[in-house]
């Protein structure tokens, strides 16, 4: 039995669908980006420090992978807005919008279980970084490849929580497309609020199976990381 | 070439770990301390090669105290020395890797980051000395291994290989052998009498006594973090002069509970009855 969906592209046809599945990969690995090269020294820091207040600093790091993201896209259009104390840098609806809401919340996810990977990094590796020669930067160093695996997990769970976000980039991106149909601000996610809304169920799932296939793609990529550390310790 | 502890003293909190310690090495020589496990021997050690300062006393290079240096200068002196500990401590990365670790952080951070990209791409060469330092403890034929994968045994000499490596002029060694069978027991004694004759100069703490006997040049026993007793093998295990190092040879003084590394977990030594 051969299943046959017709499906009516969007206007634009598939340049308009290229268009954001580039924005929307633009944006998630921009903030992810950015957010790994703060989450990695923090993690380092947290982990590696004994100060007061740890436990709350820890606290609030967890706290905020629970961030509702409709909050977070409203406090980052208030503060971007003209009326806002960042309006002068005129972000408010444009891509570097969602890629600071998109950096608020992925980074207490990828620094909380950077941390964790960080803190599983035994004492006596860091003691033989340092007995060998080794600089504080060389111990982190050391601590960092140890921990390798456990922060491409933290990445690609940062990544999932970027790539599938929906509701703050709505806000603050403004969900724009172009007169000519190429996407400005809208991504996978925000066109199939668009797509659902309109009643046009079907391109909504073509859209959702090619958000699905991208971070299965990147999931794949951390997994076979995964698998070759595991290759190695029982080589 | 010196290194020595003079007059040190380390608490934690209200126990006192180290209680004014004076003992040095130098180049060619091997010193061993001994005493029952949670006396100091890796408190010691740990000021030795610089982990951290003593509450009192002073840490010397060549009559320098290396807490009145500078952090670069301090660097420079510690990069003369390296230590290996009871657990290997190796990284997960294969053998060759482990063992060049050292040379690498002292490289320019161009070179170590030209060295990673040849690395990746497949260039395995090994420096000679990291080559010599491997032959020494028989494992050349491991370098390509995942160093995690290795046995206990051939992970200590691995961790005796990186340190050695670095052409060190002291080694300080923290119970080398306690998870040691006796064949690997004696291929790393036998390296340590190697590095002792290119004139390295080797701290051993252990409470193996007969390992004390067979290496050392000089033994210091401590005790309840007091240096009880230095002298010649001769002397400590035949003729010594404080009772308590008597005890200890006889079998006389038990071990009550494990130091930490950081000498933070107290003991409670005592004489049996």
């Amino acid at each position: 039995m051969t299943l046959l969906i017709q499906v009516q592209l969007p206007d634009g046809g598939w340049a308009y669908i290229l268009s954001i599945i580039f924005v929307s990969l633009q944006v998630s690995v921009t903030a992810v980006g950015v957010s790994t090269l703060v989450s990695l020294p923090v993690a380092l820091l947290v982990g590696f420090t004994d100060f007061p207040g740890k436990r709350v600093v820890t606290a609030v790091i967890n706290t905020g992978m629970g961030f509702p993201s409709v909050v977070v896209g409203l406090v980052v259009l208030i503060l971007l807005s003209n009326s806002g104390p960042l309006g002068g840098f005129d972000l408010a609806f444009t891509p570097q919008a969602m890629m600071i809401s998109q950096f608020i919340l992925a980074t207490p996810v990828i620094t909380s279980v950077s941390l964790s990977a960080v803190e599983s990094v035994e004492q006596s590796v860091r003691d033989a970084a340092f007995a060998m020669g080794g600089t504080d930067a060389d111990v982190g160093l050391v601590v960092i490849k140890e921990a390798r695996y456990g922060i491409v997990t933290a990445i690609l769970a940062g990544f999932g929580r970027a790539i599938s976000e929906v509701g703050s980039i709505l806000i603050v991106g403004g969900n724009i497309v172009f007169s000519d149909g190429q996407s400005y601000t809208r991504t996978l996610t925000t066109a199939i609020t668009v797509e659902a809304r309109q009643g046009r169920y079907e391109i909504g799932l073509v859209l959702g199976a090619i958000l699905l296939l991208l971070v299965l793609g990147v999931n794949g990529l951390g997994s076979w990381l995964r698998s070759k550390g595991r290759g190695e310790r029982s080589a | 070439m010196t290194l020595s502890a003079a007059t040190v003293s380390v608490s934690y909190g209200p126990d006192t770990v180290l209680n004014d310690v004076s003992l040095g090495v130098e180049a060619g020589e091997v010193v061993t301390v001994v005493g029952p496990s949670g006396t100091g021997k890796t408190t010691l050690l740990r000021l030795l090669g610089m982990f951290r300062r003593p509450d009192d006393g002073t840490i010397t290079w060549n009559d320098t105290d290396v807490w009145g240096l500078s952090e670069t200068e301090r660097l420079a002196v510690r990069r003369r020395i390296s230590m290996v500990f009871q657990e290997p401590s190796l990284f997960n990365a294969p053998v060759a890797q482990n063992v060049t670790y050292g040379q690498r952080v002292r490289e320019p951070w161009r070179e170590r980051i030209r060295k990673s990209i040849r690395n990746l791409v497949g260039d395995r060469t090994l420096s000679e000395s990291a080559r010599d330092a491997l032959d020494t403890v028989g494992l050349l034929d491991k370098a390509d291994q995942n160093a995690l994968s290795l046995s206990g045994g051939e992970a200590q000499r691995v961790a005796f290989a990186r340190a050695l490596a670095v052409d060190p002029e002291i080694v300080l060694l923290d119970e080398p052998s306690s998870n040691l069978d006796p064949r690997n027991t004696a291929v790393l004694e036998d390296a340590i009498r190697r590095a002792r004759e290119r004139g390295v100069g080797v701290v051993v703490a252990t409470h193996d006594m007969n390992q004390a006997e067979r290496i050392s040049d000089r033994v210091g026993f401590i005790y309840d973090g007091k240096l009880v007793e230095t002298g010649p093998p001769s002397q400590i295990f035949d003729t010594p002069n404080d009772s308590r190092t008597k005890q200890f040879v006889d079998g006389e003084l038990m071990y009550d509970v494990e130091e930490t590394t950081n000498g933070q977990a107290r003991k409670s030594t005592s004489v049996s009855p």
